[in-house]
Order: C-alpha cells, then structure tokens, then sequence
C-alpha cells in the first residue's frame, strides 16, 4: 500500500517529531518550520495532505492555507489544522480560511491517524463528486 | 432532563424537531441556526445531544462535526446529523466526519427519537471502536 505523503508545517520541532511518530505506520511526513520552506516545499513536492500549525512562529499559518486554497494546482489538497489554538474564534477562522479538519493539541497518535485516514477518504469522496 | 442542540438554518425545520423530539421523549431543547452559532451553543450548552443539518451558511455540518471530534472537550458529545441529502455519498462524509448517526428529511418522530436514545447510550469506548472499525474498512479497500 503506498503510504500517505504529507507535509507538515509546525516552527515547534518537538510537534514536528511526534506527529511523524504518529503516522509513521501509514504516512512519510516530511516537516518544515516556516511558511517560506512550506512554498519552497511545495514548489518541489505536492503532497496528498497538509498539517498545519496556526501560530508558526511570528507567521499565520492561517495565510499559508489562504495561499494554497488560491494556488490553481494545489487548491483541492486536504489541510487539516493541528494546533493549541482551542478558542471558537480559531476555528471558524480556520475553516473560513478552507481547511478541511481542525484538531487541537495535546493530540493522541492512534486519532490523529485515524482523522487522516478518514480526511484522506473524505477527500476522495468530494473530488469524485461533482455535486460538491 | 437531557439536553438537545438542534442546528438548522430553516426555522420551520427547527420547529418540527423540537415537536419530534418531545413526542416521545422529553428534552430540553436550545437551538441555533448556522454551523458558527451551533458550534458557539455546544460550548455554551454543553448539550447532551446534538442534532445537525449538513447545508447550512457560515460552516456546514460536517465541518461542525469535525470540529467537534478534532477537540478532546466535545469528541464524544453525541451527534446525529439530519439532512435532506441522501446519497450513499453524503452519507458516507457524515460517518468518516465523525457523526454517530445519519438520518435524512423527512424523518419520522419515532425514527429520530430512537437515533437520540441510540447516541445517548455509546461510551467514548463504542465511538473509538466504531472509528477503528471505519478505518479498518477504509485499510482492506485500499
């Protein structure tokens, strides 16, 4: 079975790890610490799923998921938000900005995997569907 | 007595699920009419159980459901969604969401009040079962 690729865009480098050990068994996650190494990343590599952190150090990585919802070629990809940012207005900022899932951290491994099997599915699911 | 979140943005369905819901059981009802003003009741109501249409302004149903489930305060709030959409499809997105039922319009009083007492009943256990069952699925198609 080929395994998931994705990219995951966090500044904390402990995050980074623990969510590359999370998936381990079904994804390759490749991790960057700036939005500026994300679009570098992208430019060379589309993933089939992107985690992302709001706060990346003094960045947004709300305005990276605006970027890539705008970008022609990278628009569909599946962004699920990963962050310590719990308040109600995080998330409705999160989804306006087009993410597809938002899960707040301290995550555990076994439902982080499973919420990217199933988000991978999902996503599978509306780019069949022309009625989405 | 329980507590009942109905999230519609039609006012006449509202209505009709708080007439359902009370026909065979007896709840408290709050209600809100988008997806924002729903997920805003949840951690203000902290509802027992939640009743949620999918095409709604702001944020749909199944990125409510979603929310919900990505945040360890509401992953095992019970929620059913009720939606006019009933494609094997739609369907399928509500359950990989995180929905613990399904049910579509025009439902029957007796057929969402039983869904209601079915949710009310799972433990955080039977939820993560039904997740790695989904999942399990989801891995021998692939």
């Amino acid at each position: 079975m080929r395994r998931l690729q994705i990219l995951c865009v966090d500044s904390d480098q402990n995050a980074c790890d623990r969510v590359q050990q999370s998936l381990a068994s079904y994804c390759a996650v490749t991790c960057v610490t700036s939005l500026s190494e994300a679009k570098l990343s992208l430019e060379m590599h589309i993933p089939d799923m992107l985690i992302v952190e709001v706060l990346i150090g003094q960045e947004n990585g709300l305005d990276f998921c605006r970027f890539v919802r705008r970008h022609p070629t990278l628009l569909h990809l599946p962004i699920m938000i990963l962050t310590s940012q719990a308040t109600l207005q995080d998330k409705v900022a999160g989804f306006q900005a087009g993410v597809d899932d938002y899960v707040i951290k301290p995550f555990d491994a076994r439902h982080l995997l499973a919420r990217i099997r199933l988000l991978s599915r999902i996503k599978h699911i509306e780019q069949a569907d022309p009625g989405y | 007595m329980k507590k009942v979140l109905v999230i519609d943005d039609n006012p006449t369905i509202v209505e009709l699920i708080k007439y359902a819901v009370n026909l065979h059981g007896a709840y408290q009802v709050v209600v809100a009419y988008d997806g924002v003003q729903g997920l805003e009741r949840v951690y203000a109501e902290q509802p027992d159980c939640v009743i949620i249409d999918v095409k709604m302004p702001r944020m749909d149903g199944y990125q409510l459901v979603r929310c919900l489930r990505g945040d360890s305060r509401t992953m095992d709030t019970p929620m059913i969604i009720l939606s006019a959409m009933t494609r094997e499809e739609d369907q399928m997105t509500g359950m990989l969401s995180g929905v613990d039922e399904y049910l579509t319009k025009p439902f029957k009083p007796s057929a969402l009040n039983a869904a209601i007492e079915r949710v009310l009943r799972l433990t955080p256990g039977d939820r993560q079962r039904r997740m790695d069952d989904l999942v399990q699925s989801l891995a021998e198609r692939d």
